[in-house]
C-alpha cells in the first residue's frame, strides 16, 4: 500500500467514526448537520449511514488515488449540495498530496470540520485557498463560480472543476405491473438522498413504452415518493427552491400532467416533446419516448449518472444501454438505487472538466 | 354564442375599454373584463382549467385569475383558438439553451390597437407626421417578432411614406430603409438619410431602438446626427446573452450626443412577447415604467404568488387585458417594485440557489426531440 493509499484508507476510517451513531464524532455530526444542511434529522442518518463512503474495496481505492496526479500542494473547494460529498474531495486532495487545504462552503462548512477533526493533522480548513504553481485545485460548484475560480488561479496551477450536473433516469417500461413499481420503489432511494441536490440525483425520467406505462409509471413514483417521505421527511427549502418549485408546479400544471408526490411534485409528458429539468426538492419529469438518444443529446454535457432500471421480465434492453452509453460516454451508469452510490474510485463525475 | 363569436365580443369590450378608459370615461370595470377573459379562457383551454381548480379560485375579479407562467408558452400552445386560425405567431429569443415560445394571435387588430394607443402618448408623439425608423433588423414579410410588430404599426400610423419621394404609395417599397440594422451592424449612413429626410419634412423624426443596437452604433462611430427639434428615440431590450452592455444613464446620455435629442425625449419601453401590452418611462423620471390602463402589474412572491407588501420586490405579474385568445394573467420571473403609478424593473430573479451543482431551472427546457 502507498503512503497516499494510506491517507486515504485513514480518512476512511475517520469517516466511518462519523457515520456510526455510537461514537462521540457520529453523535457529534448528528447533532450540527441537520441545522448546517437544511436536512431533515432522517435525511442526516440517511446520508451518513447509507451515502458516506465507508467500506471501500482496495481496487476502489487504488483507482482513486491514481485518478489524480501529484502535486506540491491540493486546495479543495467544497459546495454545500451534498454535505458527504466533502469525503470523496478530501481524499482526493490527499491522494495528490501531503498538503492539503479545504475551502467549504459558507452554507455547510460543518461536515469537513468534522472530518478534520476526526483526523487531525491530515489537512487545513481554510477561509480561503492561496495556491501556487505546482499546485492542484479540485472545485466543485455550479459552471459560473467555477469559471470565476479558474479564471483567478495563477499561473502553473492545475484546475480539476466539477460543475452543474444532474442525473438521469431510464426506465423500460415493457414489463410487469409489478417490476415498474419496483423501479420506481427504486428510482426513490436515488432522489431521496440529499433532498436531490445532488449531481447524481436524478431529476428526469424517460420512460419508454407507451403514454398509458408512463402515466402508471409516474402514478407509481408519485405514490413511492409520497412513502419514502414518511420514513425520510423532506428538509427545509431555501427560498429560491421553494419558489422554483411553485414556477415548476404551475407551468407544469398548465402544460402537462402533474402528480403530487408527497411535498415534492411528478411531472409527466406523455408526448415526448422535450427535457424539462424540474428544480431540487424531489421533483421528476417523467417524458415517454421511444428514441432516448435523441432527448438525450442536447442535454448530455450536464449528464453526470443514468439510472437504468425496468423491464427485467422482458430481458435486458442491451441496445438501449449500448445507445444511452453511445450518447453520454462519461456518465455513470448503475442500476435504479444505486445512482448515489458510485464507487470510491475517483470522482463522481467522470466529466472531463481539466 | 360560439369561441369565435365570443372572442370577438371580448376583443370589442377591451378595445372600447381601451379607449374610453384613455379619455377618462371607463365602460365598464378592469376586473370585470378580466375575470371574463379569464372564465372564456377557462372554458377553452384545459391547461388553464386546471389552473383555475388547483388554485380553488371562482375567478371572479382580476386578483383571482391564475397566472399562467411564461415557461408555459415555451412548452404548450397558450391558445383558445386552433392553430389554423393564427394570424400570427411571435415567437420569444428563448434563453441560453433554452426553446423559444410562442405566443399565438387569432387577431393582430387588438393588439395593434392598443399598443398604437399607448405608444403615441408614451413616445411624446400626436397625430402630426412624422420620419419613423428603427434601429434593429429588417423583420422580414413574416413578422415572428411582437417588437417588429409594433415598431412596423408606428411606422405606419405615424409616417406611411416614403423616405424617398414622400408618397404614401412608395412606403412598402423603401420600407428596408427605415430597418437600420444590417448584417455589419447599424447602418450609419441610413440613419443619417433618415435625419436629414426629417430635417427637410422640418418633421421630428422617431427613432425605434433596440438598447443592444444604441450600444453597436456608439461603438461603430462618433459621428452626431443632429435630429429635429421634437425627435424622439424610443429604447427597448436588455443585454441578455449579449457581449457588452452599458448601464442605462450612460446610455441616455451617448444617445442624447449622438442624435441631439434631449434626454427627457429618450424613453424606454419595456415588452414581452407574451403580453399585448406595453409600458413605457415617463422622463425625466427614469426606470420607473408605466403601464396603460388596460394592463395592471402587480409584484407578487415567487413562492405564494401573493402580492408583497407595499415597496417590497416581487415577480411581476401582469393581468393584460389584451391576452383575449391566450392568458389574460401571467406571471415572469422578472423582479419588479411598484411605484405610485408604475413599476421599477430590476431584471431577472435569481434562478435555483446555486447549490452544488444544481442547475438553475434557467437551463429549464434543454431541448426538443423534434
Amino acid at each position: 500500500m502507498t503512503a497516499r493509499e494510506e491517507q486515504v484508507w485513514a480518512l476512511v476510517a475517520a469517516a466511518r467514526r462519523l457515520a456510526d451513531a455510537k461514537t462521540n464524532e457520529g453523535a457529534r455530526a448528528r447533532a450540527v448537520l441537520a441545522a448546517a444542511t437544511g436536512l431533515s434529522v432522517e435525511g442526516v442518518e440517511l446520508a451518513l449511514t447509507e451515502h458516506l463512503e465507508t467500506e471501500p474495496t482496495r481496487n476502489d481505492v487504488t483507482a482513486l488515488v491514481g485518478s489524480v496526479e501529484p502535486a506540491r500542494a491540493a486546495h479543495v473547494v467544497l459546495s454545500a449540495g451534498v454535505f458527504v460529498a466533502a469525503h470523496r474531495a478530501i481524499a482526493l486532495g490527499l491522494a495528490a498530496s501531503d498538503t492539503v487545504f479545504v475551502k467549504p462552503s459558507r452554507r455547510e462548512p460543518e461536515m469537513a470540520r468534522l472530518l478534520a477533526e476526526a483526523l487531525p493533522g491530515s489537512f487545513t480548513v481554510v477561509d480561503a485557498i492561496a495556491p501556487r504553481a505546482g499546485d492542484v485545485v479540485f472545485a466543485y460548484g455550479n459552471d459560473e463560480t467555477l469559471a470565476a475560480m479558474r479564471a483567478a488561479l495563477p499561473a502553473g496551477v492545475r484546475f480539476r472543476g466539477h460543475g452543474t450536473g444532474f442525473g438521469v433516469a431510464i426506465i423500460d417500461a415493457r414489463g410487469t405491473d409489478a417490476e415498474l413499481e419496483a423501479s420506481a420503489v427504486s428510482l426513490c432511494r436515488d432522489v431521496v438522498p440529499f433532498d436531490q441536490r445532488g449531481c447524481l440525483s436524478p431529476r428526469i425520467v424517460f420512460v419508454t413504452g407507451t403514454p398509458e406505462r408512463g402515466h402508471a409509471f409516474s402514478e407509481a413514483l408519485s405514490h413511492s415518493l409520497a412513502r419514502a417521505e414518511r420514513l425520510v421527511p423532506r428538509g427545509q427549502l431555501s427560498a429560491d427552491e421553494a419558489a422554483e418549485i411553485t414556477r415548476y408546479r404551475d407551468t407544469i400544471r398548465y402544460a402537462g400532467a402533474l402528480f403530487p408526490a408527497g411535498t415534492g411534485w411528478i411531472g409527466f409528458d406523455a408526448t415526448g416533446g422535450a427535457a424539462v429539468l424540474p428544480p431540487v426538492g424531489r421533483n421528476l419529469h417523467v417524458v415517454v419516448t421511444n428514441d432516448v438518444p435523441a432527448l438525450l443529446a442536447p442535454i448530455s454535457k450536464w449528464i453526470t449518472a443514468i439510472g437504468m432500471g425496468g423491464a427485467v421480465s422482458g430481458g435486458t434492453a442491451e441496445g438501449l444501454t449500448n445507445a444511452v452509453r453511445t450518447a453520454v460516454p462519461r456518465a455513470r451508469m448503475s442500476a435504479l438505487g444505486l445512482m448515489q452510490k458510485p464507487p470510491f474510485d475517483g470522482p463522481v463525475d467522470r466529466r472531463d472538466t481539466d | 354564442m360560439s369561441s369565435l363569436e365570443e372572442s370577438d365580443a371580448l376583443h370589442a369590450r377591451v378595445r372600447a375599454f381601451a379607449r374610453h378608459s384613455l379619455s377618462g370615461a371607463a365602460t365598464e370595470s378592469f376586473d370585470a373584463l378580466a375575470a371574463d377573459i379569464a372564465r372564456f379562457q377557462a372554458a377553452h383551454i384545459p391547461g388553464f382549467r386546471r389552473l383555475v381548480d388547483a388554485h380553488g379560485t371562482s375567478l371572479s375579479d382580476a386578483a383571482s385569475i391564475p397566472a399562467v407562467p411564461v415557461d408555459a408558452f415555451r412548452l404548450a400552445r397558450v391558445a383558445v383558438h386552433p392553430p389554423e386560425q393564427d394570424d400570427a405567431r411571435f415567437v420569444t429569443s428563448g434563453t441560453t439553451s433554452g426553446a423559444p415560445g410562442t405566443h399565438a394571435l387569432r387577431t393582430t387588430s387588438t393588439y395593434r390597437e392598443l399598443s398604437l394607443a399607448w405608444a403615441i402618448p408614451g413616445l411624446l408623439c400626436d397625430e402630426s407626421p412624422r420620419v419613423v425608423v428603427a434601429l434593429a433588423p429588417d423583420p422580414g414579410d413574416v413578422i415572428t417578432s411582437s417588437l417588429a410588430f409594433m415598431m412596423r404599426a408606428l411606422m405606419e400610423t405615424l409616417d406611411g411614406r416614403s423616405l424617398g419621394d414622400g408618397t404614401a404609395a412608395r412606403f412598402d417599397v423603401d420600407a428596408k430603409a427605415r430597418w437600420l440594422v444590417g448584417p455589419g451592424g447599424p447602418d450609419v449612413v441610413g440613419i443619417a438619410r433618415a435625419v436629414a429626410v426629417a430635417r427637410e419634412r422640418r418633421e421630428p423624426l422617431l427613432v425605434l431602438a433596440t438598447s443592444f443596437a444604441l450600444v453597436l452604433l456608439a461603438d461603430a462611430t462618433d459621428q452626431r446626427f443632429e435630429a429635429p427639434e421634437g425627435s424622439v428615440v424610443m429604447t427597448t431590450g436588455g443585454f441578455k446573452g449579449k457581449s457588452r452592455e452599458i448601464a442605462p444613464a450612460a446610455l441616455v446620455e451617448r444617445v442624447a450626443w449622438q442624435f441631439g435629442v434631449p434626454a427627457p425625449r429618450i424613453i424606454g419601453e419595456y415588452g414581452m412577447t407574451e403580453l399585448t401590452s406595453q409600458l413605457y418611462e415617463h422622463p425625466p423620471e427614469r426606470g420607473v415604467f408605466h403601464p396603460p390602463p388596460w394592463l395592471r402589474v402587480t409584484p407578487v412572491d415567487p413562492e405564494t404568488l401573493a402580492p408583497v407588501p407595499p415597496g417590497e420586490k416581487g415577480i411581476a405579474r401582469f393581468v393584460d387585458l389584451g391576452n383575449v385568445d391566450s392568458a389574460v394573467a401571467i406571471v415572469t420571473q422578472d423582479l419588479v417594485r411598484a411605484t405610485g403609478t408604475g413599476v421599477e424593473l430590476f431584471g431577472r430573479r435569481p434562478g435555483a440557489p446555486p447549490r452544488g451543482c444544481s442547475l438553475a431551472i434557467e437551463e429549464m427546457v434543454l431541448g426538443s426531440a423534434g
